[in-house]
């Protein structure tokens, strides 16, 4: 019982430690105060009202929803395709596929990002909507691939073949039997790649232009040069945004599943 | 439509974003490393990295900020892991929620929280100042501390995860067994719960190692400009010197470096033993 | 000759929240004694068993192993030797470590420590795994370590939780014979929890039944399965007939019974009296009938019947027979002469007044 205390306290600690950041933050960005400060001095709006003078926080807002959205729905759609021929095929090379789709998780974003700032510069397309786009694709993909392959690993196909016996055609079967009971799996595979997208800095930073900045970068260039209260009201409005899918993964899909860890409670 | 027209179909989209964006790139880049001024093949870039006593130098520190933030990470992460693993569902669910759904919220932002925390003016030194407990701020930002503080944040999660795993696995009636031939709490620990979970332990600490080792945002903006790490340098070659070449090479090293000591750790930590008992 | 008293239970009581779990339990252990905690799952057995062994705390009563109170002492200082239903062995340890185990934290010398290990390696028959890991042996090799393992200290008292659950039907019979020859060797108090009943009959000196936390009846397998405390022990072990009635007439050791369905039966005298125009459960196991084709009544029981259903189970036979509104189960033996039938052929079944078991109704 003791030890359980023990345990629950250091527990309790860490939890605080790395919710830190968010229970600052939040409350600095309602400071009336003219810098930064925590505990926050005194209550006032004025922190938000500043953000609609900036332009450039309005404009890569738009930039960060507009591709990570766009990410999402590509990112899902190829990953999901490619998912599929991995999980229901046996093929020669299928090993290797596989582990190429995963590959970009293992290499460290770092090298992600110049290599396709090389790329990208040498075919024109460095600085563009487009380039970031195909970036942030590549580092969404191999989420979608592992989560539509465990919904599918846990695929019964004999309801495919019940489907056929009934007399579906197999477009039929996919879309009234196959893709409904994916649907957890795609869905957190597109929410996954929403928020890849929406937090990326380490790749993004190789791959910006001035009018291609994202949310998080301009935060990043902003904080590199001033910290003030603005930042923190910016934040609040990135956290606040991203919590929404935070809790639609989880409704969705749970995140202890999404992160594989196996939940063995009773 | 045959199978291998099926899957070509199905995989093309992704496999030519794969390779195009990925591969190939990644090919160029290592071709560049290999580039001197006149884009002449030369080992000039590497070379200087092992001759320049400063590349080495930060090279150790990055290698030693890695370990740090492995080190407190694993303190901090096993008890949590531990409790995980003792917690009934309710409860475990709450803290994964908890201890995961900060890694969805972007890394600047959560740097930004440490900077107000631990800033000069921030939150801890204020509180000590008026406590009278200090004169002087304490220095917690901008320097290798505040780096393993950012780090350790960021990446804690993933040592309570690979642990946690690891101990979900053991059969509980594990401890009953080792409790009933005499083993008190501390010694069942010792002799039954932490071998079990070396190979989850193992995994938390390699993967915390190797995301810490190329880190650059949270070195930027938790280590400032005096205290570099080598992505960090990488980067400013890429982005600020533009010298391409060495910017490729550095990367590399790093990428090199990083797999040599995880695999001279884990050849040193799996043993024989280790590979009898937990060998697939 | 005094009897010694290993293991005593006085009033234990358990509860989960305010769920009772385990309730007013008594039991006095005698050295030597191999007894059995056996009950559908969720009757309390496993918990009074993790109480024994000290993983849970009773919420009432007293528990004594060996005349000391063990309330409240955690199970590495009780001295027991426990087997687990899921074997329970170290992965990470070979079969001779495993065992040695116990006795490195006895702090045991070596050679000793050696000696010992192989000596009950060979008393489960296994003396050539030591150097394998767990991993490596079978189901059943598993257990038989487990069981050297748990032994090896010597323990004032063996707990074995359910060890055969796991095992297929031909391996958990061998194991079962198994544990009856080391208990007849090494002569350890054995307490044995168990769903099986077949198992607590063969292996066990007695038998605590036991449902929904209450203890229904301890008593030798012979008293269990002849002479039931309630209709819960006579259902739970055995298969029987179930014929709801009305005492009739008593007539000194006789009793005449009624069933529901008009069929008058002849009962000796129970243990537990019944009044005349009692309403009563009438039980009768389905090997106590005879099946015979002669109306010729050598017993005190005899109705006719239709032969409903045979099912041919190799030893015996099992048949339904339809009489009146009931439907009779009885099982013919394969000595018998007579056990060629045809199903909806006319018989006779027949049984001793002595074999019927009376119970009133609604008393339990």
């Amino acid at each position: 019982m003791k030890k359980i205390n023990v345990l629950g306290l250091i527990t309790f600690f860490v939890l605080v430690l790395v919710n830190l950041p968010f229970l600052v933050i939040i409350p600095s960005s309602f400071t009336a105060a003219g810098y930064l400060a925590f505990p926050p001095e005194g209550f006032s709006w004025q922190w938000y009202e500043m953000i609609l003078d900036r332009p450039e926080f309005i404009d890569s807002l738009w930039i960060s929803l507009k591709l990570a959205t766009v990410t999402a729905i590509l990112a899902t759609f190829l990953g999901t395709l490619a998912a599929f021929a991995l999980s229901k095929y046996k093929f020669r090379g299928s090993g290797i596929i596989n582990a190429l789709m995963l590959s970009p998780l293992t290499v460290p974003s770092l090298i992600i990002g110049i290599s396709a700032l090389l790329f990208f510069t040498r075919i024109g397309i460095a600085g563009t909507f487009t380039g970031l786009l195909l970036a942030h694709m590549l580092i969404s993909i191999p989420y979608v691939v592992r989560l539509v392959l465990t919904g599918l690993s846990s695929f019964d196909y004999t309801l495919e073949k019940a489907g056929y016996m009934l007399g579906a055609h197999p477009f039929r079967v996919f879309w009234d039997i196959t893709l409904p009971l994916l649907r957890p799996a795609i869905v957190s595979g597109m929410i996954f790649s929403f928020l890849t997208s929406f937090d990326n800095v380490t790749v993004s930073l190789f791959l910006v232009a001035p009018d291609t900045t994202t949310l998080p970068l301009a935060i990043f260039t902003y904080m590199q040069e001033t910290l003030d209260p603005l930042v923190a009201s910016i934040s609040s409005v990135v956290i606040l945004l991203s919590l929404v899918f935070i809790v639609l993964l989880e409704k969705v899909y749970g995140l202890e599943r999404l992160f594989g860890l196996n939940s063995q409670s009773h | 439509m045959s199978k291998r027209l099926s899957v070509t179909l199905l995989t093309a989209p992704a496999m030519i974003l794969l390779l195009g964006v990925f591969i190939l790139p990644m090919l160029m880049m290592l071709l560049l490393s290999f580039q001197d001024e006149n884009q002449a093949f030369s080992l000039h870039n590497y070379s200087l990295f092992i001759q320049d006593p400063y590349y080495l130098e930060i090279l150790w520190r990055t290698i030693r900020v890695s370990l740090w933030t492995v080190l407190v990470s694993l303190l901090l992460g096993f008890p949590v892991a531990m409790y995980m693993a003792q917690a009934t569902g309710k409860m475990r669910g709450i803290v994964t929620m908890l201890i995961l759904a900060p890694h969805l919220i972007s890394v600047v932002i959560r740097n930004f929280g440490w900077v107000v925390v631990l800033g000069e003016k921030g939150w801890i030194n204020e509180t000590l100042t008026s406590l009278g407990l200090i004169d002087q701020p304490l220095r917690l930002l901008y320097n290798e501390l505040g780096i393993v503080i950012g780090l350790t944040d960021s990446f804690i999660a993933y040592m309570v995860l690979a642990i946690a795993t690891s101990l979900y696995a053991i059969d509980p009636s594990l401890n009953k067994a080792a409790s009933i031939l005499g083993a008190s709490r501390i010694r069942t620990f010792f002799s039954v719960t932490l071998p079990l979970c070396l190979p989850g332990i193992i995994a938390g600490t390699t993967l915390v190692f190797s995301l810490s080792m190329s880190a650059f945002v949270t070195p930027a903006l938790m280590g400032g400009t005096s205290v570099k790490v080598l992505p960090v340098i990488a980067y400013e070659q890429i982005m600020a010197t533009l010298n391409w070449p060495l910017g490729a090479a550095l990367a590399f090293l790093l990428l090199g470096s990083t797999i040599l000591l995880v695999t001279l750790y884990t050849k040193l930590i799996e043993t024989k033993r280790y590979k009898e008992v937990f060998a697939s | 000759m005094t009897k010694v008293i290993d293991v005593e239970l006085r009033g234990i009581m358990k509860k989960f929240q305010s769920n009772v779990v385990v309730q007013n339990f008594n039991l006095q252990v005698e050295q030597g004694e191999f007894i059995s905690f056996l009950g559908p799952s969720g009757c309390g057995k496993t918990t009074t068993l993790n109480m024994i062994a000290g993983f849970l705390d009773p919420d009432g009563g007293d528990l004594l192993i060996k005349g000391q109170r063990m309330n409240g002492v955690p199970p590495y200082k009780r001295e027991l030797g426990m087997v687990f239903q899921t074997y329970s062995l170290f992965p990470h340890m070979t079969v001779a470590e495993n065992i040695a185990y116990g006795l490195k934290l006895r702090k045991v010398n070596k050679q000793e420590m050696q000696e010992r290990v192989n000596r009950v390696l060979s008393l489960v028959k296994l003396p050539n795994v030591a150097d394998r890991y767990p991993k490596q042996l079978s189901g059943g090799q598993r257990q038989r370590i487990a069981i050297a393992r748990a032994l090896v200290i010597e323990p004032s008292l063996l707990l074995l939780d359910e060890p055969l659950s796991n095992l297929d039907a031909k391996l958990r019979e061998e194991l079962r014979d198994e544990l009856k020859r080391l208990h007849h060797e090494i002569g350890v108090t054995t307490i044995f929890v168990t769903h099986d009943q077949e198992e607590a009959l063969a292996l066990s000196d007695r038998i605590v039944v036991m449902n929904h936390g209450f203890v229904e009846q301890i008593g030798t397998p012979l008293e269990i399965y002849n002479q039931p405390a309630s209709e819960f022990v006579h259902t739970f072990i055995g298969k029987t007939n179930r014929l709801e009635g009305e005492v009739i007439g008593i007539d000194g050791d006789v009793l005449t019974l009624r069933t529901t369905g008009g069929m008058l039966v002849k009962a000796a005298k129970q243990q537990r009296t019944v009044a005349l125009h009692e309403k009563v459960i009438i039980f009768i196991r389905p090997e106590k009938i005879k099946l015979t084709d002669s109306a010729v009544s050598e017993e005190a029981n005899r109705v006719k019947g239709h032969l409903q259903l045979a099912s041919f189970l190799g030893s015996y036979t099992e048949c339904e027979v339809k009489v009146g509104e009931h439907t009779l189960s009885v099982k013919v033996q394969m000595t018998d002469s007579s056990v060629d039938r045809q199903e909806g052929q006319t018989v006779y079944c027949q049984w001793n007044a002595d074999d019927v078991l009376v119970m009133p109704a609604g008393r339990g």
